[in-house]
């Protein structure tokens, strides 16, 4: 303080030169924000995107081996007998979304013949819901290395993990905003109907808390597949489906841990959605 | 020269938009070489982040799986944060970095379901977007 004075003292008094211009100083930068954004859960719900919420077909087959259970979901896949040729919207996309399971939990064990009618199964729904050029000529490259094969199985799954988890859910399909969703409750309903079956024939029910209790992921698909208010009468496949996802859904937001008999419920109300593609 | 000061200006200045491809071009190569590594992709999703604005996503993580968020923002980031929410509200994880291409780690000791936040904490001067692009990868 006293330095400051006797400086400010010196410089008034020994110049007669106009005062120096003061240094400029630099602005300040600007702060970054904090560290935790500002954020509440009604605005985390309200805000959300569900494009990250389905777990994949696979991923589930590793919670499967993670709650100690070795069962491969690939070898419990039934020989479907879809009608492929049902072209409507909400049964090709949710047909479609069982065979992408399909072909992503055997991509590694299938027989060539088998997998390649397994994809153009996936590629004929593909066409019917308007999934465009680049998917069916991906398709197309896909077989063509599968039946030379100059394609690891390995390569192979990295390569349909994408088109499930990446493409496909950017795909626009004529703007219809449900194909996506429903694309997706196909392969979920196949994986829990897998999934029940596997666990209702293991010694660990317990694995079904880890596995089948997922409330938000039904109600997500519940949100698309409701069919109150609709001003036309919805597809069997769609008024069968909505009925079963509130029957998961009861299943899954149960207190109590999971017994047989909702084992049995998952697997009978799964099975009805499935016999009608 | 003017031309060369021009360009030059041009390189250095930071993009004018957010460049979500350049985010995601980024990520597909850390999560297509994490396969080696046993880790598989769930999601990949990009957006467009203003400063200090966050864009959460609801997820389902199942117990035991093992869970990585990994995320790419683009040249106009310094500082991208990823958080992990619980329905409640909570943070259960966050990214301690200052950078550009945070993750986190995640097993979740019981199946179910979280928010991931992406947060532009800090762009680089004299931008206020930028592009982000975020995976959720499990093994």
């Amino acid at each position: 303080m006293f330095m400051l004075s006797l400086l400010s003292l010196l410089m008034g008094g020994c110049s007669t030169e106009a005062p120096p211009e003061p240094a400029p100083t630099e602005a300040p930068a600007e702060q970054a924000h904090p560290e935790t954004p500002e954020l509440d859960v009604a605005q985390l719900e309200a805000d959300s995107e569900e494009v990250a919420l389905v777990p994949s077909p696979v991923e589930t087959q590793k919670a499967l081996e993670a709650a100690g259970i070795d069962t491969k979901l690939s070898d419990l896949i039934p020989k479907h007998k879809f009608d492929l040729d049902a072209d409507s919207l909400d049964h090709a996309a949710v047909r479609t979304g069982v065979l992408l399971a399909d072909v992503l939990l055997t991509v590694k064990s299938a027989k060539t013949p088998v997998l390649i009618k397994r994809i153009d199964a996936v590629q004929k729904g593909m066409d019917q819901l308007n999934g465009g050029k680049d998917i069916r000529l991906t398709l197309d490259d896909i077989k063509e290395r599968l039946q030379a094969d100059a394609v690891t199985r390995d390569d192979l799954l990295k390569e349909f993990d994408e088109l499930s988890g990446v493409v496909i859910p950017e795909l626009e399909f004529n703007g219809q905003e449900r194909v996506v969703p429903l694309i997706e409750a196909g392969s979920w309903l196949e994986g829990a109907n897998l999934v029940a079956r596997a666990v209702k024939d293991s010694d660990n029910k317990k694995a079904a808390e880890t596995l089948l209790k997922a409330p938000t992921v039904v109600d997500y698909f519940i949100e698309y597949v409701k069919t109150d208010g609709a001003d036309k009468a919805p597809e069997a496949v769609t008024k069968k489906l909505e009925e079963s996802l509130l029957e998961l859904k009861a299943v899954a937001s149960k207190t109590e841990p999971l017994d047989d008999a909702d084992l049995e419920k998952v697997e009978q109300v799964t099975n009805a959605v499935l016999a009608l593609l | 020269m003017l031309t060369t000061a021009f360009l030059a200006s041009l390189l250095s200045s930071p993009p004018a938009i957010a460049d979500e491809a350049e985010a995601s071009s980024c990520l597909r190569t850390k999560v297509w070489d994490g396969y080696s590594d046993g880790w598989a992709i769930r999601t990949m999703t990009s957006t467009e982040l203003t400063s200090g604005k966050t864009r959460s996503y609801l997820v389902s993580l199942y117990a035991d799986n093992e869970y990585r968020i990994a995320t790419c923002g683009d040249a106009s980031v310094k500082n991208l944060d990823v958080l992990l929410y619980d329905t409640k509200g909570n943070i259960v994880m966050r990214d301690e970095t200052t950078d550009r291409e945070p993750f986190i780690e995640f097993k979740p000791p019981a199946t179910g379901t979280y928010y991931v936040v992406l947060y532009l904490r800090e762009p680089v001067e004299g931008a206020d977007k930028a592009g982000a692009a975020m995976a959720v990868v499990y093994r």
